[in-house]
């Protein structure tokens, strides 16, 4: 087990290439080391019982589909073993009872392809000898691991040439809930604009779900009408750029290549790839080598920005793209000083964030308004 | 000879159990039939429900948790039921009991022993508070309750929404953001089930006792029935309307009390799981009976528990939403047609 404090970002990103790198995220300021404890016990591929709670519907073509292809790669490499999923799960004590059930129909390894946070940890506690996993979780136990990705690298990245195509430098942002992929989302975003304009601003309108295309369209409606005119989120689905494409703005999407549904206006999208993590998880739990792990899938491990879109400029692409290269080659764009919405100074200068400080950003940069914190 | 449909006001226990129990089989069969045309095989889905929820405490346990906000919201929309009045609020009267207990857990120090009464005081009063303004329109302007409580709803769930997003947002991280976790729980008694269950039960029994076995549930009931006679009679409806509104809106916030205390733990949106609406439908199924609060609730809390299982098995939510409407609304046909009587009438002798 890697210690986090003791890592530099570009071992971390050379090690964790290839399964992900493993950290230890801290539970209320500290650090909780996970335990070396005796791996579960292994399963026969074919009484093995693999479940996924989703957040959203597998047919998105954003996140919960990403994830779904996950489990089809798991099916692929394991053929004998059983799938069960439940798509578009609430986070309420309906969540609850859905991991319970999974539990209950004799799953060996439940992943949670969303934060579920107490909905899952409480069945987790309950049931020791089953594996769980929590995308974006951050209360690890000995049976429950968390997952999630490096997204603030390629978001810079894409901030970078949004920064360069934005005539008004006004960007707009569709935001879910005030939590930390937000946070990550909007401040690296608006930082990778900033590098190249330094006026650069973001408004971010929340709409209180991460799947409501309605909502979604209507928000980046009203960011355009703002003097927004590019758009960025963290949706799962493909609602304001389409509005972008309508209104002749731009923008920048997450999860999968969906630029058929806007063309002209998409420019990028933070592409994720769970497949390979998924095979490799399932692999340990059936070979009897399975302990609890927390993962961060780095940049060009899982996460990347997409293809660029056809109305991006080719020097926009070169340009965005050295940064790319130079966060690969080890730099960070996330060094101090950097001031909150008030003008605090949150990082000093010369200070470098962390991976945990990234993932567990609560406040906003200055530039950034609409989010509270 | 001729055959005639005879309405009689008050059903006949038996006839309206077999009625109930006809429909749930012949929604399960029109269910069935559609999940087998889709490529489902209905009778291992079937057992599959059976087994899942029945035969291990695992299933029991989540039902009885379950049941339990269900007979409260049923129970809200039963009493106010009694004295003619809809209380469709109590999905935003829960949500108000809810904010109520969390701002005393969160904000007031003390041991859990005295902090759990005051959470629950609490929470009966922000649910008493949210029907009070229409109450009082309802009471002395006549305002129709139905369209306030209803609308008070969207109040409710966007002022959760708005502290547990803004001034009550737990940092720490959760994808759906939540205030932090309580430092109180409802101790649980079997399993994962809390004390807020034998509790609901117990409520539900003192006040159909308040009802049939007091002269102020009398008055109550009669007012119900028939609000002129009741006047004419010189039973005070106004004030007996408000109490039991009040009482009405109390419950609900109990509910949301419980819920959070019991089995949530934080404070979020959507934490009412729309359990004020499916009160609705328990006091709807329960018709005059307080057991068939108990009854009803039962009822709901089986279905979407087998909801659950179902969506385990590959079946989609709008289809599992499409199987509970489906045995509702074969339930209410059912409840209304067991007021009928078949009777053959005989002409009249010449």
């Amino acid at each position: 087990m890697i210690d986090l404090r003791n890592l530099s970002r570009r071992g971390f990103l050379n090690m964790g290439a290839a399964a992900g790198a493993s950290l230890l995220l801290p539970k209320s300021g500290l650090i909780t080391p996970a335990h070396a404890q005796t791996p579960l016990a292994a399963v026969a591929e074919e009484n093995a019982v693999i479940a996924f709670g989703h957040t959203g519907p597998v047919t998105d073509e954003g996140w919960t589909w990403s994830h779904d292809q996950g489990m089809k790669a798991v099916q692929e490499a394991f053929p004998k073993l059983k799938t069960l999923f439940v798509e578009s799960i609430p986070y309420s004590a309906d969540a609850t009872r859905t991991f319970r059930q999974f539990v209950s129909e004799g799953a060996n390894m439940v992943f949670a392809t969303s934060n579920y946070g107490d909905f899952l940890y409480d069945v987790a506690k309950r049931s020791p000898d089953v594996a769980f996993y929590e995308c974006d979780g951050r209360n690890p136990l000995e049976n429950l691991s968390t997952y999630y990705l490096a997204h603030w690298y390629p978001t810079y990245v894409t901030g970078v040439a949004a920064g360069l195509m934005s005539k008004s430098g006004k960007l707009g942002y569709v935001a879910s809930f005030p939590v930390p992929s937000v946070f990550s989302g909007t401040n690296a975003f608006l930082m990778g604009a900033r590098s190249v304009n330094p006026n650069a601003t973001m408004q971010t309108i929340v709409i209180n779900s991460w799947f409501d295309p309605q909502a979604a369209t209507q928000a980046g409606t009203a960011l355009i009408d703002n003097g927004a005119d590019l758009l960025f989120g963290i949706m799962d689905e493909a609602g304001y750029l389409q509005v972008a494409e309508q209104r002749g703005a731009k923008a920048v999407m997450w999860n999968t290549d969906i630029r058929r549904y806007g063309p002209k206006a998409y420019v990028s999208s933070i592409a994720i790839d769970f497949k390979k993590f998924y095979v490799d998880q399932v692999r340990l739990r059936l070979e009897g080598k399975w302990t609890p792990s927390q993962t961060i899938l780095p940049m060009g491990g899982g996460i990347d920005r997409d293809a660029w879109g056809e109305t991006v400029p080719t020097e926009v692409a070169k340009q965005a793209d050295a940064v790319r290269d130079k966060i690969l080659g080890g730099w960070s764009p996330f060094e101090g000083e950097i001031k909150d919405t008030k003008g605090n100074v949150k990082v000093a200068a010369g200070h470098r964030m962390t991976e945990e400080e990234l993932y567990n950003w609560d406040w906003s940069i200055e530039g950034v308004s609409g989010l509270q914190a | 000879m001729a055959i005639k449909f005879q309405r009689v006001p008050s059903a006949q226990p038996s006839v309206a159990f077999a009625a109930r129990a006809l429909a749930i089989v012949l929604a399960l069969g029109v269910a069935g039939l559609v999940l087998a045309a889709r490529g489902n095989a209905p009778v291992e889905l079937a057992w599959e429900v059976l087994s899942s929820t029945f035969g291990s405490s695992f299933g029991l346990e989540d039902v009885g948790l379950l049941v339990t906000p269900l007979i409260l919201t049923g129970l809200s929309v039963w009493v106010a039921l009694r004295i003619g009045a809809w209380n469709i609020g109590a999905e935003g009267q829960f949500y108000a009991g809810a904010f109520s207990a969390t701002a005393v857990a969160l904000f007031i120090p003390g041991p859990t022993w005295l902090i759990l009464p005051v959470m629950f005081t609490a929470g009966a009063l922000g649910g008493l508070l949210w029907i009070l303004v229409p109450t009082l329109a309802r009471a002395y302007a006549d305002v129709s309750e139905l369209i306030t409580t209803l609308l008070l709803n969207f109040v409710a769930t966007l002022m959760v929404y708005y502290v547990a997003t803004g001034p009550w947002l737990d940092p720490s991280g959760h994808a759906l953001a939540t205030t932090a976790r309580l430092p109180h729980d409802v101790p649980e008694f079997w399993g994962i089930v809390h004390y807020g269950f034998p509790l609901a039960i117990l409520l539900t029994f003192v006040i159909a006792g308040l009802l049939n076995y007091t002269r102020w549930g009398y008055e109550v009931r009669i007012a119900g029935s028939n609000p002129s006679a009741a006047l004419y009679a010189g039973m005070p409806f106004r004030r007996r309307l408000i109490v039991i509104l009040l009482m009405s809106g109390a419950i609900a916030g109990i509910a949301g009390m419980l819920e959070v205390a019991g089995t949530v733990h934080r404070l979020q949106g959507g934490i009412s799981n729309n359990f004020g609406y499916l009160g609705i439908m328990v006091a709807v199924l329960a018709r005059g009976s307080s057991l068939g609060v108990l009854a009803g609730a039962a009822l709901m809390g089986v279905i979407l528990n087998s909801g659950i299982i179902l969506q385990t098995q590959g079946i989609t939510v709008s289809a599992v939403l499409a199987i509970t409407g489906l045995i509702l609304f074969f339930t209410a046909i059912g409840n209304e047609l067991a007021h009928y009587r078949i009777t053959r009438t005989e002409p009249a002798a010449s």
